[in-house]
């Protein structure tokens, strides 16, 4: 057997909630025996302050040691991918340095939407996929359903795929054994020039990024010079090594076939994309590894600080966010009502989310955040094209010769109890029907063409209202379309409030415009004045409402003596007020920008479930693989 | 000398009103426990007492005019054998109808009572009842005839607006009916619905309270009835024949001192503010352990001072004297507030007076909502 043959590059993949991060700790705690004694003896030697503080390290992918069957010691690479639409690429890119994947089907559920989204990236990417069908310590797992259901509809075999409890931990082994038997050892070419596969890094401020890369040619080792073949950049190697449970682990090189990560004192995770290949400055590789994209932001929103005076302290926050995130993109922009913020451009609403929540939470900030907006492309008159992503800078009607929009490919999966209602929820969002396809008896696939200003205005809520939570969606990018759209402008006390504009298709612009009224007036609280709301487009009126005027606000009662509680009742009701945004002469609570995106349906609720945003985060921000 | 104006707590009522969230109880068989318990809490108050004179007392509760004519007799004899009391010092003490009789009355006089704080609330019995107060009507009115008659020259009638149920008329009619009766101080409050009592969580009650402009209207015309029948508008809820206004009560919106008895008293002393805690057994117990007593404690500074004379006088008609403020606080009234006020002076919610500032009626209505925006809570920091 050579080097090679003795090592498995893997990922898992499964729809959220369907037990991904509790294999992949199960996974781990079954091989710790072999590789806990070894790793610790390497670690003790290198026990500097940020090892020591595994905390500080982003685990998403991990090297560990199995003794199998056949007596021999192999090396598993398990590559940790994120599991939701919006990173989309980032996961093609971790399942390109695998050779398989595990794929994790609920014995309870059955396959869903991001299941199926999955599994075709992974076929795309010619991996062997090995199915494993999990939670089957639950009284209503029904395996063997699952099975037929998998064999069908994705076509692959699963007579003899293991069934797990990663719960409880049952049929690990079994897992461990198919990873070692069915999927294929790497076959890299140990002697020819370096070219090796990024597929993560981040931004660590005591050595810079660490980039997380598959070799896939050749070796690489300190000191070497690299290149990296699509941005051109190119550093000096200073460690290279494996990730271990417990952290990084240095080693002399990392050769063809192997999972590690490389240091060289790079600044920006913007040098080091996700995709793109990594070669010998002196003896490069002849072609880079294919499929390399930049990642490009589909949604865009304006985020403002509460408090105009922490707008430097947001700048600095979104360039720390960045260096480790060369998606996020951010350039300043100025809003009448809101004064000095930034665009920013995400990858899609969970992104969004993400990055808005950790702002507030890591750097303490209160921010004002616009309702998202999708990039239009609109051909003027005079022949210009330009791409719009900001509502506010969307051209007069007499300016535009032609406007598109982008469209989704979306394929929704539910129960087909709920088929009606969610057919009716993609005419109403100007879907186009493609086709269906039956799962199994309850179960159907719809496929749709949606505009994205569609999905990204509450469609996620509206479907998972509409289907009792069932339902999922995933979607892909499918280009432009041209559209009759119109620029909704709202207006508080006769003033434009531009930070509330947005593009809406023509034929619903009524129906939202009055909407977005009986919104806003839910959500400005009464000031001293009566505040007319108006809807607008190009200048008509369309929808009215009022916000009737304060008359009370008094609380006299002052009972012998008592100062302090009426005092620290201003106290709080000034706090609150500290919040408010001033329009004009109108005082607004920040969630205002965002509640007018939330009108279809009853339930308000994130964009996501809090279960998609929080397994994403599981899987990314805390280590999945802190598993002793 | 300075003066000094002293609360006394009476934590009983023969029941709990519906509304209310003062502190209090319907365990009746403490009452001469606890009154021999303030007897000894006001006696350890022996080296505060220096060179203070006392020109104001007010017993409230709770209902006082549950304690027998007696036990108020023995209270006040111990505030006077502490204190030194001013001779025209105006003693209050708060009486609920139906716990009244001729004999207390003769004997609460007696004991040096000079003010009576008589709660009505509404003369409409059917709003009574909702409230869950223990009198009518006649019995409110039996009790104010026989407070006249025994020689009480300075009552106020307490009446809320903004009941469930309600409604202008209802509030009208009892207005004609006080001012009828001719009192000589009018407290005019609004119900406030708190959260922790038989209305907080009553939505039925909540559904029949008067929508907010029907509430406006309410104040608005009944305060100008009520002034229209002699009863000048001296501060945000109380009115007064010339005269009459409640010395004690004035005490607190002047920022002036005081010291408060029994649990849950408030007390501003010596530039700190302190609260005991409503622990009704404990003070009967060790009524002079004052350590275990206290609740909260602050030392004022001068900016907080400073602050809730601006919150205070704006209660008052009179306003906020921005001479005064400057010799009491040295800080310039217009410098720090002028700017801030000046969109509030535009739509006059606040009046320009010959000295200062007040807040117009319609600016009194809203006045948690002005005060919140321009009072400076910074202030305390600098």
């Amino acid at each position: 057997m050579n080097r090679q043959d003795k090592i498995r590059n893997f990922s898992i993949i499964a729809h959220i909630d369907h037990g991904k991060s509790t294999l992949a700790d199960r996974l781990l705690e079954a091989t710790q025996s072999v590789s806990t004694r070894e790793m610790e003896e390497q670690l003790l030697d290198n026990m500097d302050i940020e090892r020591e503080r595994g905390i500080t390290i982003k685990a998403r992918a991990v090297k560990v040691k199995y003794e199998a069957k056949d007596g021999n010691i192999y090396d598993l690479n398990l590559i940790d991918t994120p599991g939701h639409v919006d990173f989309n690429y980032e996961v093609s890119r971790s399942l390109r340095a695998c050779e398989g994947a595990l794929l994790v089907v609920d014995a309870t559920q059955g396959i869903e939407a991001q299941t199926l989204a999955n599994t075709y990236l992974a076929l795309e990417n010619d991996l062997e996929i090995l199915p494993v069908i999990n939670k089957i310590d639950l009284p209503s797992a029904d395996i063997n359903g699952v099975r037929t259901e998998i064999e069908e509809v994705i076509g692959i075999p699963a007579e003899d795929c293991p069934a797990v409890s990663a719960k409880t931990g049952l049929n690990i082994g079994d897992v461990l054994e198919k990873i070692v038997t069915d999927i294929p050892a790497p076959e890299g070419d140990e002697d020819a020039p370096l070219k090796a596969l990024i597929f993560d890094s981040y931004y660590d401020s005591y050595r810079g990024v660490v980039v997380y890369v598959r070799v896939l040619d050749g070796d690489v080792h300190a000191g070497e010079k690299i290149r990296m073949m699509n941005t051109g950049a190119e550093f000096e190697v200073v460690e290279v090594g494996y990730m271990s449970a417990f952290g990084l682990v240095p080693a002399d090189k990392i050769a063809a076939g192997e999972v590690g990560y490389i240091t060289a004192s790079i600044k920006s995770v913007a040098d080091t994309r996700v995709g793109d290949t990594v070669t010998d400055a002196e003896n490069p590789t002849k072609e880079p590894f294919p499929g390399f994209k930049e990642a490009l932001p589909m949604v865009y929103a304006g985020i403002y600080p509460a408090d105009g005076a922490k707008y430097p302290d947001l700048r600095d926050a979104l360039e720390k966010l960045q260096l480790n995130d060369a998606a996020l993109t951010f350039e300043p922009e100025t809003s009448i009502a809101l004064g000095f913020g930034f665009r920013c451009g995400f990858l899609g609403l969970l992104h969004m989310e993400i990055i808005a929540e950790r702002l507030e939470r890591e750097f303490n900030l209160d921010l004002v955040t616009t309702a998202p907006s999708v990039i239009y492309k609109v051909t003027y008159k005079n022949g210009d094209v330009k791409y719009i992503d900001n509502p506010a800078n969307y051209p007069d009607p007499d300016e535009i010769a032609k406007a598109e929009e982008p469209i989704v490919r979306g394929n929704i999966i539910t129960p087909t109890d709920y088929m009606g209602g969610i057919m009716e929820l993609c005419k109403e969002r100007r879907g186009i029907f493609l086709d269906m396809k039956y799962l199994d008896k309850t179960r159907v696939e719809l496929h749709y063409i949606l505009p994205l200003n569609e999905i990204v205005y509450d469609f996620f809520d509206a479907l998972k209202s509409r289907s009792k939570g069932y339902a999922s969606l995933d979607y892909e990018l499918d280009g432009y379309k041209e559209s009759k759209l119109v620029k909704l402008e709202i207006l508080l006390n006769l003033e434009l409030v531009d930070a509330l504009s947005f593009i809406v298709h023509a034929d619903k612009a009524y129906a939202r415009g009055r909407k977005i009224a009986e919104a806003l007036k839910d959500n400005i609280p009464r000031q001293l004045f009566e505040v007319p709301i108006q809807a607008a487009i190009g200048g008509r009126v369309i929808a009215r409402e009022t916000v009737k005027a304060m008359r009370k606000d008094v609380l006299a009662k002052c009972y012998g003596g008592d100062i302090t509680r009426k005092k620290k009742l201003l106290e709080k009701q000034k706090e609150g007020k500290k919040k408010m945004r001033k329009l004009g002469s109108v005082e607004v609570p920040p969630e205002t920008f965002m509640a007018v995106l939330k009108l279809d349906e009853e339930q308000p609720k994130n964009f996501c479930t809090k279960g998609m945003l929080l397994s994403w985060k599981t899987s990314v921000f805390i280590s999945t693989f802190r598993s002793v | 000398m300075e003066n000094l104006g002293i609360y006394i707590h009476i934590p009983f009522c023969v029941k709990k009103c519906a509304y209310c969230d003062f502190y209090s109880m319907c365990d009746l068989s403490l009452r001469e426990d606890y009154a021999n318990a303030l007897i000894s809490q006001i006696t350890s108050f022996r080296a505060e007492a220096k060179n203070k004179i006392v020109d104001t007392i007010y017993i409230g509760g709770g209902t006082p005019s549950i304690l027998s004519g007696d036990q108020i007799l023995r209270i006040l004899k111990a505030v006077r054998k502490i204190f030194k009391v001013s001779g025209d010092a105006e003693i209050t003490l708060e009486a609920n109808p139906g716990t009244l009789d001729p004999e207390k009355l003769v004997a609460y006089h007696e004991a040096g009572i000079n003010r009576l704080s008589i709660g009505l609330q509404s003369a409409d019995d059917k709003e009574l009842s909702v409230l869950e107060r223990i009198h009518t009507r006649e019995e409110f009115e039996h009790s104010f005839l026989l407070a006249r008659l025994e020689g009480f020259q300075n009552i106020n009638v307490d009446i809320m607006y903004a009941l469930p149920g309600q409604t202008e008329k209802t509030l009208s009619d009892t207005l004609d009916y006080v001012i009828g009766l001719d009192p000589d101080h009018i407290s005019f409050y609004g119900l406030n619905i708190e959260p922790e009592t038989p209305f907080g969580e009553n939505e039925e009650i909540k559904r029949l309270l008067p929508s907010e402009d029907v509430q406006v209207e309410m104040y608005l015309n009944s305060a100008e009835k009520m002034e229209a029948a002699g009863f000048f508008q001296y501060e945000i809820s109380n009115f007064a024949k010339p005269g009459f206004e409640c010395r004690h009560n004035m005490r607190y919106w002047k920022l002036e001192e005081y010291l408060g008895f029994g649990p849950a008293a408030h007390s501003f002393f010596d530039g700190t503010r302190f609260s005991y805690a409503k622990k009704l057994k404990q003070f009967i117990l060790l009524p002079c352990q004052r350590s275990n007593l206290i609740e909260t404690q602050e030392k004022a500074t001068v900016a907080d001072s400073a602050l809730e004379f601006v919150m205070l006088g704006f209660r008052l008609r009179a306003g906020i004297d921005v001479v005064e403020y400057g010799e009491r606080f040295g800080d310039d009234f217009e410098a720090r507030y002028g700017a801030k006020m000046q969109p509030f002076i535009e739509k006059e919610y606040i009046m320009k007076t010959k000295n200062g500032y007040r807040l117009s009626r319609r600016g009194l209505m809203v006045s948690n909502y002005i005060l919140s925006e321009i009072l400076d809570f910074s202030q305390d920091s600098e």
